[in-house]
């Protein structure tokens, strides 16, 4: 359900502001509404003071966020009590300091990785050739050229090769090694004065030098090699020394960053609150929504904290169009209020659709999925998920979903007699209760079961159509109401045409149809027949449960047969494995994609009206 | 003979859905791509879309299924 909200007005003497927006702020309880238009009554615009002090204070938390987020200080619980008066240059110039520091040892680290990444990729090229380089076989007066191929890039080897042979003749060393990663190293060596020549066929040839790393350009080839061993030895030590001093600033900022993010966050918002406010020259005015339930406490905590002088004045209801939105529903259904969230809020006073979806979206979910052994592997998850989340979080309500569905998943592959498909039946004698989904017959009864499921809850989505449209559509209240009945008598009237019921009923069931059908086309316009006929397209639209539960069981038994088809019993136990595991990923995603379709297409289209505002209460900055 | 047909029609039931789907699909896909650049909460809105042609391919599986279960009756 949609929470009942009271629309207040807080008056009191224009010094008192300041204190009432701290009450109202410690409270967290009222969503401020935009300033009150009343005569006499002036917007109190922030004064340019004031604007100075959020620019400046939008600086201190962009610069502490950043500085958090360089050091990896966690978020921290929220600060209890924000002083004051904060020192807001001193802190502001400390988060500035934070900021360049984390910025400095982000840098300086990145740059020893970088280091250590590039010296890691030469020493493996130079341990190639490192026999040569240490025999002392390189002349004084040869050039050696560092060549990296990329894999599948060695066929220029050959040409390069014999252009350098028709070059230089013999006055060249060309060797190759292939490294670790698939790349193909070259280190070729020419007399000094035949280098520009040389550097022209390596160009022509399409590959280029690795030229040295920095420092390391004017050393030989031999006296490169010990150097970069060194390097890299001492690397990791250096690596380490810079993560040490980060955790140590982090330790301190995670004590500084807080207390001064919150104050400024607070005050940001304080600031902005006083925009909301208008006012006279000696009182002001704020309006806004609260929980009805917390306007007892408001008023206690203003009349204590402030004195009598503030009065909170209960506004009367009527213009509520703007007020905002609190989905309140059940422990056991709460889970279900992420997936309507999902979409834009319901309007306030209408139907808050949570407890229906709680109900039929894991009946959806079960029948397409419908096996108990990917029931098991769900509700695992589902508690595995459960653990590992905190409380009122999505991360916490997808858990609780997961569970809630796995559990219908069971009990229908309890009544399918489905355990990973047909190994329960092969392996434990268990047997269909009520259908066999593997059954010819039975696929059309499963899907009449499905249509059958289809048709009622579009038509509870009928009827709450008609009760949300009650109060001020009074007229697209009746065409609703209309449409659920003619619907009704749609259905009677087939069945009775094919004697599942009375046929004696088929006439009469006519009859009110045609005489119902101008009264729709009156009530809803030249559109409502059209709109029937969508309804009963949505009503087919069930049918994909039927086509997913029966998909997902045939995969399954296909991967139990892969199982013996194979010749060997491992090849095959490990290629039914893969085909579960495939299934069980399809069997998560699918049945959850459709069941949300049929929700927000073919139910919430019947009654729900979006655009409801989000309850935002003023209140203290938290961490998460 | 008639099992032939019976199958070719059975297969043509779902393929020819299937690649309605796909096509539509292809046209939704780039354009929701672009708007979840643009608009991350739009997510809802385009996983439904995405599966809104779906219905084309799991009708076109419910007619196949009648085409088979009629023959095999």
């Amino acid at each position: 359900m949609i929470r009942t909200m009271r629309r207040v007005r807080v008056m009191g003497p224009r010094p008192a502001l300041q204190s009432a927006l701290r009450v109202l702020q410690d409270l967290g309880s009222v969503h401020l509404a935009s300033p009150p238009r009343l005569p006499a009554l002036n917007p109190s615009p922030a004064t340019r003071r004031e604007q100075r002090l959020v620019r400046q204070l939008r600086t201190l938390v962009a610069d502490a966020e950043t500085a958090g987020a360089l050091l990896s200080v966690l978020p921290a619980p929220p600060i209890a009590a924000v002083p004051e008066r904060a020192p807001w240059a001193a802190w502001a110039r400390q988060a500035r300091r934070l900021r360049r520091s984390a910025e400095e040892i982000r840098d300086r680290k990145h740059v020893l990785e970088e280091e250590r990444a590039l010296l890691a990729r030469y020493r493996e090229m130079l341990d190639a050739f490192s026999g040569l380089f240490e025999a002392g076989h390189i002349p004084a007066s040869a050039r050696a050229y560092h060549i990296i191929l990329r894999p599948g890039q060695s066929a220029v080897v050959e040409p390069l090769r014999q252009a350098l042979a028709e070059a230089l003749d013999s006055a060249y060393e060309l060797r190759t090694r292939t490294l670790s990663s698939g790349e193909t190293a070259l280190l070729l060596l020419v007399p000094v004065a035949r280098t520009a020549r040389v550097e022209r066929l390596l160009a022509e040839s399409g590959v280029q030098e690795v030229p040295l790393p920095a420092g390391y350009e004017r050393a030989t080839a031999a006296e490169v090699l010990p150097r970069m061993r060194l390097r890299l030895q001492a690397l990791p030590a250096l690596i380490d020394e810079v993560e040490s001093e980060r955790k140590a600033r982090a330790a301190t900022a995670a004590a500084e960053l807080p207390p001064m993010l919150a104050a400024a966050q607070d005050t940001i918002s304080r600031l902005e609150a006083e925009g909301l406010a208008a006012s006279t020259r000696s009182a002001f005015v704020i309006e806004g929504w609260i929980p009805a339930p917390d306007l007892p406490p408001l008023r206690t905590a203003l009349r204590e904290r402030i004195g009598p002088e503030i009065t909170v004045e209960e506004l009367p209801s009527g213009q509520d169009l703007d007020a905002p939105v609190v989905l309140q529903n059940p422990k056991l259904f709460r889970p279900f209020q992420l997936l309507v969230e999902m979409m834009p809020l319901p309007t306030y006073g209408s139907i808050d659709p949570t407890p229906f979806v709680a109900v039929f979206f894991p009946v959806f979910f079960g029948l397409m999925l419908g096996d108990v052994g990917y029931g098991l592997v769900l509700l695992a998850l589902g508690v595995l998920l459960h653990r590992r989340s905190r409380p009122e979080t999505p991360l916490r309500a997808i858990a609780q979903i997961a569970v809630i569905c796995s559990m219908f998943t069971i009990l229908f592959g309890v009544l399918f007699g489905e355990l990973f498909g047909d190994v329960g039946r092969h392996l434990f004698g268990l047997r269909p209760l009520v259908l066999d989904r593997e059954e010819p017959k039975d696929i059309v009864s499963f899907l009449i079961l499905c249509v059958g499921i289809g048709g009622v809850h579009v038509l509870l989505g009928l009827v709450l159509g008609v009760f949300n449209a009650f109060h001020g559509h009074r007229k697209q209240a009746l065409g609703r109401g209309l449409s659920a009945v003619m619907i009704l008598l749609i259905v009677v009237a087939l069945l009775a045409a094919v004697r599942l019921l009375p046929h004696q009923l088929l006439t009469p069931a006519v009859i009110i149809l045609l005489v119902a059908f101008p009264v729709l086309v009156v009530a809803e316009g030249i559109v409502a027949p059209v709109e029937l006929l969508a309804t009963m397209g949505n009503i087919l639209s069930y049918a994909r449960i039927m086509a997913l539960g029966t998909a997902s069981v045939m995969l399954a038994v296909v991967a139990n047969r892969l199982a013996g088809a194979l010749g060997s019993v491992v090849v095959g136990a490990i290629f039914a494995l893969l085909f579960h595991l495939v299934n069980f990923a399809l069997g998560l995603f699918s049945p959850t994609v459709h069941a949300l379709r049929l929700h927000y297409v073919e139910f919430f289209g019947r009654f729900y009206s979006p655009g409801g505002v989000r309850y935002r209460p003023f209140t203290h900055w938290r961490t998460h | 003979m008639q099992i032939f047909w019976i199958t070719l029609s059975a297969a043509l039931a779902i393929a020819i859905p299937a690649l309605a789907t796909a096509w539509a699909q292809s046209r939704i896909g780039p354009a929701a791509a672009a708007s979840l650049a643009e608009k991350p909460e739009l997510s809802t809105t385009v996983i439904v879309m995405l599966a809104i042609p779906e219905t084309m391919s799991i009708l076109g599986f419910v007619v196949a299924m009648f085409i088979m279960l009629r023959a095999g009756g």
